[in-house]
């Protein structure tokens, strides 16, 4: 009996000592979600008030009728929908031929795609700097779009070819059998299994673009056609006093997708982790 | 229905040895035909290149005589069983079994009555609207008998489909299958570790070991009359002993030296030469017989199925697995007596592996 | 069995090869990787040997010149040496952060999808966010953080957390493992959770107390998932760029700076292209070194989990 009572409080324990490390590691979020529905006098006060007086929405109505938040956000998503169907739709063919068909060069193209998926992209974006420009793309989201599949390609050709993989090639054997071309059992039969590794590395594709900053900062000049992660610092870094609330709303509304789709999509996100591992 | 036919079917991966190399190989029309062999011996390679998903090196295949090396697996116009049954998992099981015809572009009225008519064969009709993944190993492999059977297809093939089920429904799975193949009078060809499956279904059964056929011939033949020792040791249950011996003819009668026993036996007739010299004896379990002869040995292992007791005797030299159904109860550490029946032992030369007696 | 079925036919005037239909699916990823990927990375080799202005993106051959300017000066070693630190850091940080973690978060609890979500968080923010959080919390004047240790009796001043050294390469190094940590409890609680819960069972019957069982059992199973975080991560954390550029650019001086903000600073601050290809073909070096490290890594294991 004492044996039991010992360790059901030292479970207890352990359970009690996860939230904590979750409450310390979720405090800058929350003291981030605070601030920002704070009214401006309350985020510079001395001492430091930790809950605010009243709550108000007032710095998520200043960012988003008076500044360009909207504007930038939607240049991010158009960025991250334009990379994340691009990388995808090739991607997946990409990937499937590399998996299941034997062909001169396919291991080498395998390795290449596996060092390309390390490749820094400090150290790509010096000459894609030139390429973009030789391109004629220079401050066009198209040329971002172009510039982010260089790191996005690989990632989702890389991700996608440890699901195919996991996939029985004698499904498609026995579809080959039963009548199917290799090119229709690709859309009737991998597709449809190969689904959740698909949506898996759709989203993070579509979070790694949208996060993205160095190339955006480097080749988007044109305020109008800035991404979130760079405009956002311009917001801040502009006004005259740095304004913590509209700061802080701006974090909590530019993670507001990224959010949906964790809280969504976790089991595809997961099973991602499980075969891929994300890029950093 | 199709008459299948190989001749001089070799295929190599890299350097290796061959994986088949095959000689001549005709399946009748409408037979049950085994590919029997431990793991790695080609007949899963052999079969795939009858699907047409493994090319051959060289060689060529026919059926009904129209070489179809060449052909897609589509156009070959076979049905396969793989092991793991290979179910679509997003289809459901009407749209699994109806796979093959929507292929060739059947209107779907006629469609859904050849699924019902076959999900009614099969007795998986209340499952027609589920997932794979919903149904039990028996069921799934069901299904995957219907998509084989929903087209009237010239071959069958059958990649040890039995072998992911547990004891019980393979069995009767066997029944099923046996009662299947009369019914349908397909061409049939079916892979297998597993010797009872062979036994029990086949018209004919090929041994293959190393990528070659060791024997071709009916379940009864290849269990009386193995053709090598590598067949003998293979097929039956316990394994045949084996005993080096020496043989030195004498006259109408050959004498087997064993060491612990000498055997007087009359020469087979038949024979273009007489037995002599070094070879390899072999006997089942079941023509050891116990209590009899001058033969000493004592019984170490003991294993009751019941019906009959599976004994093993050491008879000093060596240790000997019988069968014994007398129904009297033997106990480990007992003295008995034991005799070979002489007309019941096989001879395999000692070099070849090859059995020797008349053809 | 009335219904007679012949192959499908017609289908032949069109074959394509297996071999030919693989490459014909790969060839739109080629293209683009050949475009995107070789041909820039080709032209950066080019580039370290040529004086190019980043404005004109014009200039002439000056063979080794770049790579002996960026070699010859202490500011190139400073920067890896800072590179270094920075790794090694962050990864004792997220890795024993993960650790713990992973194994906190592998028992059966209420709400433990919840507490996973949360955990995953960090990872998922942009780098401006986070930088944009933490120069908050760590703000002199009105930040949570010095306030708090203030209220403790911990300090009576505000700490200088970025305009001093070492305090910048510490926080920096700190804010990097709260970011980075969530990627190796993922994927040590993905192998934790594939040790046979017999295993633990046996080992409890042999007599084996908690830390015992960790250090016997827990450790050697995730010891190779943990070899190929260190590997995967070091890669990746030698070429941050975001979080410390947006955190410190650098600064104070060249405290913080890495090689890849060395490498934005030549060739879009001081608008040597050439100078920036050059420190950039130095680092796809060290690079590749790590790469084939990997790959030798990885091929061993695939060997060892093949047999």
């Amino acid at each position: 009996m004492m044996s039991m009572v010992v360790r059901q409080s030292a479970r207890a324990f352990r359970v009690g000592l996860v939230w904590l490390g979750i409450f310390l590691i979720a405090m800058p979020m929350l003291w981030a979600l605070l601030t920002s529905l704070k009214p401006k006098g309350d985020t510079l006060t001395f001492p430091v008030a930790i809950w605010p007086e009243s709550f108000t929405f007032e710095s998520y109505s200043t960012l988003l009728f008076d500044t360009m938040f909207v504007q930038l956000f939607l240049n991010s998503v158009v960025v991250a929908v334009g990379t994340t169907l691009l990388v995808l739709i090739v991607g997946t063919l990409g990937a499937y031929g590399l998996t299941r068909f034997k062909f001169r060069g396919a291991e080498l193209g395998a390795a290449t795609i596996l060092f390309t998926y390390f490749l820094p992209s400090t150290i790509i974006v010096v000459p894609i700097y030139l390429t973009i420009n030789q391109l004629g793309l220079s401050d066009t989201l198209t040329g971002l779009v172009l510039s982010y599949t260089t790191f996005a390609l690989p990632f989702a050709l890389w991700m996608l070819r440890l699901f195919f993989q996991t996939l029985p090639v004698e499904i498609e054997q026995a579809a080959r059998v039963d009548g199917a071309s290799r090119l229709g059992l690709f859309f009737e039969i991998v597709l449809p299994q190969a689904l959740p590794g698909i949506i898996a590395t759709s989203l993070f594709t579509f979070i790694i673009a949208y996060n993205e900053y160095l190339f955006s900062f480097i080749f988007i000049n044109s305020d109008a056609k800035k991404t979130l992660p760079v405009g956002i610092n311009f917001i801040v870094k502009t006004s005259y006093e740095i304004e913590w609330n509209i700061v802080m709303a701006a974090s909590v509304l530019m993670t507001l997708p990224v959010l949906i789709v964790i809280v969504s999509c976790q089991r595809y996100l997961l099973s991602g982790f499980g075969v891929g591992n994300t890029k950093g | 229905m199709a008459t299948v036919r190989l001749s001089t079917l070799k295929k190599v991966f890299g350097t290796n040895a061959p994986a088949v190399d095959v000689d001549e190989l005709k399946i009748e029309n409408g037979e049950f035909l085994t590919l029997l062999g431990p793991s790695g011996c080609g007949k899963s390679t052999l079969l795939r290149m009858l699907a047409g998903l493994e090319t051959p090196t060289s060689g060529r295949i026919m059926f009904d005589e129209r070489i179809v090396n060449e052909l897609d697996p589509a156009e070959r116009n076979i049905a396969m069983v793989f092991q793991n049954y290979a179910l679509y998992p997003h289809m459901t099981v009407a749209e699994n079994v109806g796979y093959p015809l929507k292929k060739r572009g059947v209107p779907k009225d006629e469609r859904t009555a050849r699924i019902a008519e076959i999900a009614a064969l099969l007795k998986i009709d209340m499952l027609l609207d589920r997932k794979p993944r919903q149904l039990s190993g028996g069921q799934q492999q069901r299904v995957a008998l219907g998509r084989a059977m929903i087209r009237n297809p010239a071959v069958y093939l059958f990649d040890e489909p039995l072998s992911n089920l547990d004891a019980a429904l393979r069995s009767y799975m066997r029944n099923e299958l046996i009662r299947l193949h009369a019914k349908l009078r397909g061409t049939m060809v079916f892979v297998t570790h597993d010797q009872v499956e062979a036994m029990t279904m086949s018209t004919r059964i090929a041994v293959m070991e190393a990528g070659c056929i060791q024997q071709l011939a009916t379940p009864d033949e290849i269990y009386e009359r193995p053709a090598t020792k590598f067949v003998a040791g293979f097929v039956g249950t316990p394994a045949m002993n084996f005993i080096e011996a020496e043989v030195v003819p004498d006259g109408a009668t050959a004498r087997i030296k064993a060491g612990d026993f000498t055997l007087d036996v009359t020469q087979p007739d038949g024979m273009t030469a007489p037995l002599q010299g070094p070879l390899t004896l072999g006997i089942r379990p079941e023509h050891i017989l116990l209590g009899q002869g001058t033969d000493k040995a004592e019984i170490t292992v003991v294993e009751s199925l019941g019906n009959e007791q599976i004994i093993t005797i050491d008879t000093g030299r060596r240790e000997l697995v019988l069968r014994s159904t007398s129904g009297e109860k033997h106990r480990i550490g007992e003295h008995v007596t034991y005799a070979l029946r002489p007309d019941r032992l096989h001879f395999f030369a000692a070099d070849t592996g090859r059995r020797i007696g008349p053809n | 069995m009335t219904l007679a079925l012949d192959a499908p036919a017609a289908r032949k005037s069109w074959r394509v090869s297996d071999p030919m239909l693989g490459f014909l699916l790969v060839l739109p990823s080629l293209l683009l990787f050949l475009g995107l990927i070789v041909y820039p990375l080709f032209q950066a080799f080019v580039l370290s040997f040529h004086d190019v202005s980043t404005l004109t993106l014009e200039g002439e051959y000056v063979g080794l010149k770049n790579y002996e300017d960026v070699l010859g000066r202490s500011e190139f070693w400073i920067s890896f040496g800072n590179t270094v630190i920075w790794t090694v850091g962050s990864l004792i940080g997220q890795i024993s952060l993960g650790i713990l973690i992973a194994l906190l978060l592998n028992t059966q609890f209420r709400g433990r999808s919840i507490a996973r979500g949360v955990m995953l968080m960090p990872y998922m923010l942009s780098s401006v966010v986070t930088v944009m959080i933490w120069q908050w919390m760590l703000n002199d004047l009105y930040g949570v953080v010095d306030a708090t240790l203030m209220a403790w009796g911990v300090t009576d001043m505000p700490v200088p957390w970025l305009t001093r050294m070492p305090n910048a390469m510490i926080t920096t190094i700190m804010i990097g493992t709260w970011k980075l940590f969530p990627f190796v409890v993922i994927t040590i609680l993905a192998r934790l959770q594939t040790i046979p819960e017999q295993l633990y069972e046996a080992a409890k019957i042999d007599g084996a107390g908690p830390f015992a069982r960790f250090l016997d059992i827990t450790l050697p199973q995730i010891k190779s998932v943990l070899l190929f975080i260190l590997l995967l991560r070091g890669i990746w954390d030698f070429k941050e760029f975001d979080l410390i550029f947006l955190m410190t650019g650098g600064g104070p001086q060249i405290g913080t700076q890495t090689l890849p903000l060395l490498i934005y600073k030549e060739a879009f601050g001081q608008l040597h292209l050439g100078r920036g290809a050059a420190i950039a073909i130095l680092m796809l070096i060290i690079m590749t070194i790590m790469f084939f490290i990997y790959l030798w890594y990885y091929q061993r294991e695939e060997k060892r989990a093949a047999q």
